[in-house]
């Protein structure tokens, strides 16, 4: 049997797409970048590389300079309908920065402006309830997080 | 009426800590705190582990240092295992110096670039939203790359020791774990995503001459700032070099006069004690014939430049002797010269991580030694921040019944507090208003000292630093809050 893949498909599972999980999994649904990796990681279809940050920093502009693209995923303090979002990330120099916050948006604009690269980028957001000290996300969460990685895989997954 | 400011929390710097400074009915002065308000519990939990767990469970109280925590567990834990640090193995002793000198590296590119350059560059009253290393980015494109690309190869020389960037692992009791390859040497020696140390040891030089320039432009506030006398201590080697990684303790007073002269680093304990204050976490360390209130030291940069007396590498020895040359070789107390000093100590790893890469031994076999069980093992070396202390002890079973931790920053302690006080005497002490600008001031002068206030308190949570100003009464009458 022979699949080909879609272009959009092939657009996403390339080893030089960089697939970057943000969170920490002892604050509970903070915890829901990481384990979006994890479970996309125990699947094993995806082709690109995973890395797992607790929070991005200045120098991953550099990093993803070298990629394709770059799908960020991170946990979500609000309501998205379906309990997750995908969405197109794009660079922004309109961002509130601190030391401990800096969001996919900014190095985006880092890696244009520091490097030159316009990198393609998505972003899937992931709704999350609780945020304290505790390990293991919650129930509502890890529902999200199911239904996410279903859709996240089905765009990896080759049509016949 | 008499008031208390409060900064709360101190920014870019690690961990979270707060400053309050008392003002009396004319605005003068009464006190200024620097208040470390994080929970310490470390030396507590790591009890009942098994002693060659240590160097894996220590490296978690920091994530910019953890090298420095697991070298100093390492070290300690060696002499459990009866390994005294000229007992290891010439491979070992190597490696375990390369991942050091990466480690110095890359956090003093960290705390240059992305910490303390904001004030550098944009000057003590710029903006607030600009005091940042994104501004920095924007700004000043090819020193941020050239910052990215330096912590960076830190990084990398961390990696291919120890698997990771962050928290992971080389040192085991007795040696190390894992041969060196070829690959991972020519990996550092030449150019590829990452540039090659000649790169490194060029971009150093460049970026020492910028700090010399930039003294030269602004020396007046650099020289003043902060400046008080101070002891300071730091490791030596046995013919009075630069030292981070193993040597004997030297400290000096204000003068220069020797305080601890070359005293082995396992005797710590009969010479440095701790004070306690009731509004900080922190411990206050001294040097015990001195007492408290004069036996307090510096460590770091700046006093690791002051007590040596040559650095073993050409380059960086050459800007170790313009840099004493400065104050005719007198102690140098001005704080805003740590950042001079830290550079200085940039090139020097990198022109010894070339001199490790290019050693044959790195690539050896002979990784672990065997001696015989000790009940107690003590680690020092010379972290990024300042003399870092590691003290164990273990009961027949090999289970930690004791651990102490003198980290960097805990010695600076009373040196941050002088710091403090001394901006609230002369930046805002009777001043009409006090600006954004002004309280900044008081963070520079804690920046300088590059303080990780997760390490030396070993925090759970949060970790934002925070200025209150009080009136007589101890009513609060301004705060500042960053996050």
């Amino acid at each position: 049997m022979t699949y080909q893949t879609t272009a959009s498909q092939a657009a996403i599972n390339t080893p030089d797409t960089i697939l970057i999980g943000i969170g920490n999994s002892g604050r509970q649904d903070d915890g829901l970048g990481w384990a979006f990796l994890d479970a996309v990681k125990e699947k094993g279809l995806f082709k690109g590389e995973i890395i797992y940050r607790y929070q991005l920093q200045i120098e991953d502009a550099e990093m993803i300079s070298h990629a394709r693209q770059v799908i960020f995923v991170d946990a979500f303090a609000g309501e998205l309908e379906s309990g997750f979002k995908w969405k197109n990330g794009r660079p922004s120099r309109d961002f509130a920065f601190t030391t401990h916050v800096l969001p996919p948006e900014a190095i985006l604009f880092l890696c244009e402006d520091l490097y030159g690269k316009t990198i393609p980028a998505k972003v899937m957001l992931l709704e999350g309830k609780e945020w304290e000290l505790e390990m293991g996300i919650t129930e509502e969460a890890q529902e999200h997080l199911e239904q996410a990685v279903s859709f996240f895989h089905n765009l990896l997954k080759p049509e016949k | 009426m008499s008031q208390k400011i409060t900064i709360d929390p101190v920014t870019r710097v690690e961990g979270h800590g707060r400053v309050t400074v008392h003002l009396d009915d004319e605005g003068k002065v009464n006190n200024a705190y620097f208040h470390i308000v994080e929970f310490r519990g470390f030396e507590r939990f790591i009890q009942g582990h098994p002693y060659w767990e240590a160097p894996l469970l220590v490296q978690r109280l920091c994530g910019i240092c953890p090298v420095s925590h697991h070298l100093a567990a390492a070290k300690a834990i060696d002499q459990i295992v009866g390994i005294d640090p000229e007992d290891l193995s010439p491979t070992a002793t190597k490696l375990r110096r390369l991942l050091h000198y990466g480690q110095v590296f890359q956090s003093h590119a960290l705390h240059f670039f992305y910490l303390a350059s904001p004030d550098l560059l944009f000057g003590l009253d710029a903006p607030r939203e600009k005091r940042n290393v994104v501004a920095v980015a924007i700004e000043n494109k090819e020193l941020a790359k050239k910052g990215i690309l330096m912590r960076k190869f830190g990084q990398e020389v961390i990696k291919t020791i120890t698997g990771k960037k962050i928290h992971g692992v080389a040192a085991v009791p007795g040696g190390v774990h894992k041969t060196f390859f070829p690959e991972e040497r020519d990996y550092l020696l030449q150019e590829n995503d990452t540039p090659s140390i000649d790169t490194m040891i060029k971009w150093s030089q460049e970026i020492v001459d910028f700090i010399k320039d930039y003294h030269h432009k602004n020396h007046q506030w650099l020289d003043t700032f902060a400046n008080y006398p101070s002891g300071h201590l730091g490791l030596v080697s046995g013919d009075g070099a630069l030292e981070l990684y193993d040597g004997y303790l030297r400290a000096i007073d204000g003068e220069g006069k020797l305080t601890l002269n070359d005293i082995p680093d396992t005797a710590y304990l009969k010479y440095l004690t701790e004070g306690v204050e009731k509004w900080s976490y922190m411990k206050f360390p001294y040097i015990k014939h001195l007492g408290r209130k004069n036996g307090w030291n510096r460590v770091g940069p700046l006093a690791r430049l002051n007590v040596c007396d040559h650095i073993t590498t050409p380059l960086a020895n050459k800007e170790l002797q313009e840099f004493k040359s400065y104050y005719n070789g007198r102690p140098n107390h001005s704080t805003m010269h740590s950042h001079w000093a830290r550079l200085i100590e940039m090139l020097y790893c990198a022109e010894e991580i070339k001199t490790l890469l290019q050693d044959e031994a790195i690539l050896g076999e002979d990784l672990l030694r065997e001696g015989h069980r000790r009940p107690e093992g003590i680690g020092i070396i010379e972290a990024p921040r300042g003399t870092l202390i590691h003290h164990y002890k273990v009961d027949d079973k090999g289970m930690i019944t004791k651990c102490n931790l003198i980290v960097s920053t805990t010695h600076n302690n009373e040196a941050m507090n002088r710091a403090v006080r001394w901006v609230a005497n002369n930046v805002l002490s009777e001043q009409k208003e006090i600006t954004d600008g002004m309280l900044n001031q008081v963070e520079v002068a804690i920046r300088a000292f590059d303080p990780c206030l997760s390490c030396a308190t070993h925090a759970l949570g949060k970790m934002p630093l925070q200025v209150s100003v009080f009136d007589n009464d101890d009513n609060l009458v301004m705060e500042r809050i960053k996050g």
